[in-house]
């Protein structure tokens, strides 16, 4: 199909090829909440790769069609209407690492990470929070020193999602202890295999085992894995998260659409508990709703600039606590709203409930995306911090 | 009239025993295994299920409100056991109809399904239907049930081992199981008509009450001591302000629902307390809401692991405030009540309770 050809009804004719339609009882996990599934994601990347309608907006040799932000958005709309898995164990490929290696990666990194993300081939995991670099990220302790033509990684990250399905993780390190904290980092790709490398996964309360402890003692890591310069991991480390945030990784899952209805499912599965009728329950529900799309306009717009300019922005701080607020008032509201039967297991918006907590902390916390925004789009004046001209060995002990 | 003052002997026993033997790998280890053979034991031999009840019957004497007090604690706790269901509900329901209390596990019907059908026949009654999220059925001994027969209202008293018993869970993973009846055939006795399903939904709301309110102020406790602990940016995460406020929210919820608790708990005591167990059951499913959202989002990661014992207080919040009401029965409830009042009521009814009624 030549790219001028391209409309609504052209992608939708490409796509119902291969991909099921959504209909009204499409139910799909979201987030990988309750589900441990990664054979509907591999699948689906695999049969989309070819033309790239996963990732449009990438290089055409690398798994995308060099879509610009008009067709990558037309395309990811009538994705809606198709039965997309949930993507969440391959999210940080396509998500983020996949937008940062095409701003920062070598082109080796890009002919060797790419395509294998595109089409789900690879796993990868983000390797950022520490014990105690948690929102002060900066201060991760994982240590890189460099021997000749490689480097010895040594240290400990914690709550690293998809470590145990993962076979590559982005990995924040400390490369010079000297210099004050965001200047001394440099990020790497560490395949999880390497020796020295321990997954220990950790049990949520929503009893999904998703994150894990990454023990790391003196993994060898070679010197073409290092993504940016040396010193440059901070800079490396926004672009990830500015994707993150974004929510460029989040396509798929979720519920049923059908073209043309309004009534999204997640209010009209709330029919069979009587409450659709109640005034009060209508109102809670349209105002999410209409937060909702809000929301999602927010997001799409987040993350086109987020690709287009490759540089991180704080539109996706902003996108980000839009996103999880729906998530949460949904997962509440639902639950809530289905009564008495919903305080089981089995009960409506269980997983959704015990999950929405964490929506609010994981890829920063919403006090962090405020402190961002705050600083960067409002101009006000930080936290006073000494922490940020002071070398890290001395930072650390947190007397400043 | 009964005392209104907790006996203080009560709290430090209850503070001292369940300190001892409600561990965090206790508490999982009940989730884990569906009950708590241990800790029920201990948790008998201080004779607490039993308080309030007659000693005649086989209770431990005392008033509602030291028996509410333990529940405060046993909330406080997360201590697995059907502390409620044993004494101030299921024991109250068995007592009031004069039956002895059974040493085992008491438990009751917060729900029927819409079959239960409940038979009369002479010095027996014979039940078939089902039951839905009966707590710890699975470990009961006795299933009492309360039921209104011409005119009259009577308990039955039920062998849970002559039911069918399916093991279910809420959030909390504390057993609330599917019992279904296939012509059950058990001994009744009348209770008075002041003991309907209204009072006996009112005394379940009131049980939870006592439960929240405990919960909340231990998980406000933790989330202080969480964050003063917790350093990020070279201080205390409890130094930041964003922080404070989640504390603040949860130290708010923690008193407002302990005082609408004590003050529900008091009138329930002195024999009617319907507008403040109402008003008290809303607070805390407001309460536990909000607190549960301030408490999670101050502690970060660590709070939604297993492995921290937050989610013991946060999930089983989350279960008690649908549990004998959610918001919109008492909601609805308070609100029809204050309109009977009129506008010269309202503010009677505000600052005097159920004794205006
Ligand atoms: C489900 C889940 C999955 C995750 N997956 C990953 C992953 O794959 N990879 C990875 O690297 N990390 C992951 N994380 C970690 C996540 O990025 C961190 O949890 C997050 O950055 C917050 O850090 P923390 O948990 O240490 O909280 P803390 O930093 O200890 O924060 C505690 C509280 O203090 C507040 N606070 C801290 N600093 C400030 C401040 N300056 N101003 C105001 N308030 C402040 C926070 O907002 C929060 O309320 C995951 C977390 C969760 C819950």
């Amino acid at each position: 199909m030549t790219k001028a050809a391209l409309n609504e009804e052209s992608i939708r004719k490409a796509l119902s090829e291969f991909l099921e339609v959504r209909t009204p009882e499409t139910r799909l996990t979201t987030m990988g909440a309750g589900s441990d599934d990664l054979e509907g994601g591999k699948s689906y990347l695999q049969s989309t790769a070819k033309h790239g309608w996963h990732v449009p907006s990438w290089p055409t040799q690398f798994g995308g069609r060099d879509a610009d932000n008009r067709e990558n958005a037309l395309i990811g709309r009538v994705l809606k209407e198709f039965i997309v898995p949930d993507l969440y164990p391959f999210a940080i490929g396509l998500g983020m690492v996949g937008p940062t290696l095409l701003t920062h990666g070598t082109v080796d990194q890009k002919s060797n990470w790419l395509q294998p993300i595109a089409t789900g081939q690879d796993v990868w995991c983000q390797m950022f929070s520490e014990p105690d670099a948690g929102s002060d990220l900066a201060n991760v302790a994982m240590g890189a020193t460099q021997d000749g033509d490689e480097w010895l990684l040594t240290g400990q990250k914690t709550w690293t999602s998809r470590a145990m399905w993962a076979n590559w993780g982005i990995c924040l390190a400390r490369t010079d202890p000297s210099k004050p904290k965001h200047k001394g980092l440099t990020m790497f790709a560490i395949p999880m295999d390497a020796t020295g490398v321990d997954v220990r996964p950790l049990t949520q309360m929503n009893k999904d085992a998703h994150f894990s402890e990454v023990f790391i003692d003196e993994a060898r890591v070679s010197d073409a894995l290092r993504i940016g310069d040396v010193g440059e991991g901070w800079r490396v480390a926004m672009t990830v998260l500015s994707h993150e945030r974004a929510g460029g990784g989040s396509r798929g899952g979720g519920e049923g659409t059908t073209r043309g209805a309004f009534v999204p499912n997640w209010i009209s599965d709330l029919e069979t508990f009587g409450v659709l009728q109640v005034p009060v329950a209508r109102q809670r529900l349209m105002e999410i709703h209409c937060h909702d799309l809000a929301s999602k306009f927010t997001s799409q717009r987040a993350s086109d600039e987020a690709r287009s300019s490759g540089v991180p922005g704080p539109a996706g701080s902003g996108a980000k606590l839009r996103t999880v607020r729906s998530y949460k008032e949904r997962a509440y509201g639902s639950n809530r709203l289905a009564g008495a039967s919903a305080m089981l297991t089995d009960g409506h918006g269980y997983i959704e409930t015990m999950t929405a907590p964490s929506m609010s902390i994981r890829g920063g916390t919403d006090e962090i995306q405020r402190n961002i925004l705050g600083e960067r789009v409002l101009g006000l004046p930080g936290e006073p911090r000494l922490d940020k001209t002071a070398s890290w060995s001395e930072s650390r002990k947190g007397l400043l | 009239m009964s005392k209104l003052i907790v006996d203080e002997l009560i709290t430090q026993t209850a503070n001292r025993l369940f300190s001892e033997i409600c561990s965090h790998e206790a508490i999982q280890n009940a989730e884990t295994v569906g009950e708590a053979p241990e800790i029920w034991a201990a948790y008998t031999e201080t004779g607490f299920p039993w308080i309030s009840i007659d000693e005649n019957l086989g209770g431990s004497g005392g008033t509602l409100l030291d028996a509410l007090e333990v529940l405060r604690l046993v909330g406080y706790y997360a201590v697995p056991v059907p502390a409620a269901e044993t004494g101030i509900l299921g024991g109250w329901l068995l007592s009031e109809a004069g039956f002895q209390v059974p040493e085992g596990i008491v438990t009751v019907l917060p729900d029927q399904g819409p079959d239960l059908a409940i038979k009369v026949d002479g010095s027996q009654v014979s039940i078939t239907g089902s039951a839905i999220r009966v707590p710890w059925a699975r470990s009961a001994e006795i299933i009492a049930i309360l039921f209104h027969d011409n005119g009259n209202n009577y308990v039955a008293s039920v062998q849970a081992s002559d039911c069918a018993i399916t093991p279910m869970t809420n959030m909390a993973g504390e057993p609330r199981d599917t019992v279904r009846f296939d012509g059950v055939v058990c001994s009744y006795a009348e209770v008075s008509k002041a003991i309907d399903s209204q009072s006996f939904r009112f005394r379940g709301a009131l049980s939870r009450v006592a439960l929240m309110a405990g919960a909340i102020e231990k998980m406000s406790q933790m989330t202080v001591s969480y964050t003063n602990d917790r350093v990020q940016f070279g201080r205390p995460v409890a130094r930041f302000q964003a922080v404070q406020q989640h504390l603040v929210w949860a130290a708010q919820d923690a008193a407002l629902s302990r005082m609408a608790a004590e003050s529900a708990a008091i009138e329930a005591t002195r024999g009617n307390g319907a507008f403040e167990i109402a008003s008290a059951k809303l607070i805390a499913n407001q309460a536990a809401s909000r607190a549960t959202k301030a408490c999670h989002q101050a502690h970060g990661a660590m709070g939604m692991t297993q492995e921290y014992p937050l989610h013991h207080y946060s999930r089983r919040l989350w279960s008690w405030r649908k549990e004998y009401g959610g918001d919109a029965e008492w909601s609805q409830w308070i609100g029809q009540l204050a309109v009977a009042q009129g506008a010269d009521g309202l503010y009677p009814l505000i600052t005097g309770g159920s004794r205006v009624l």
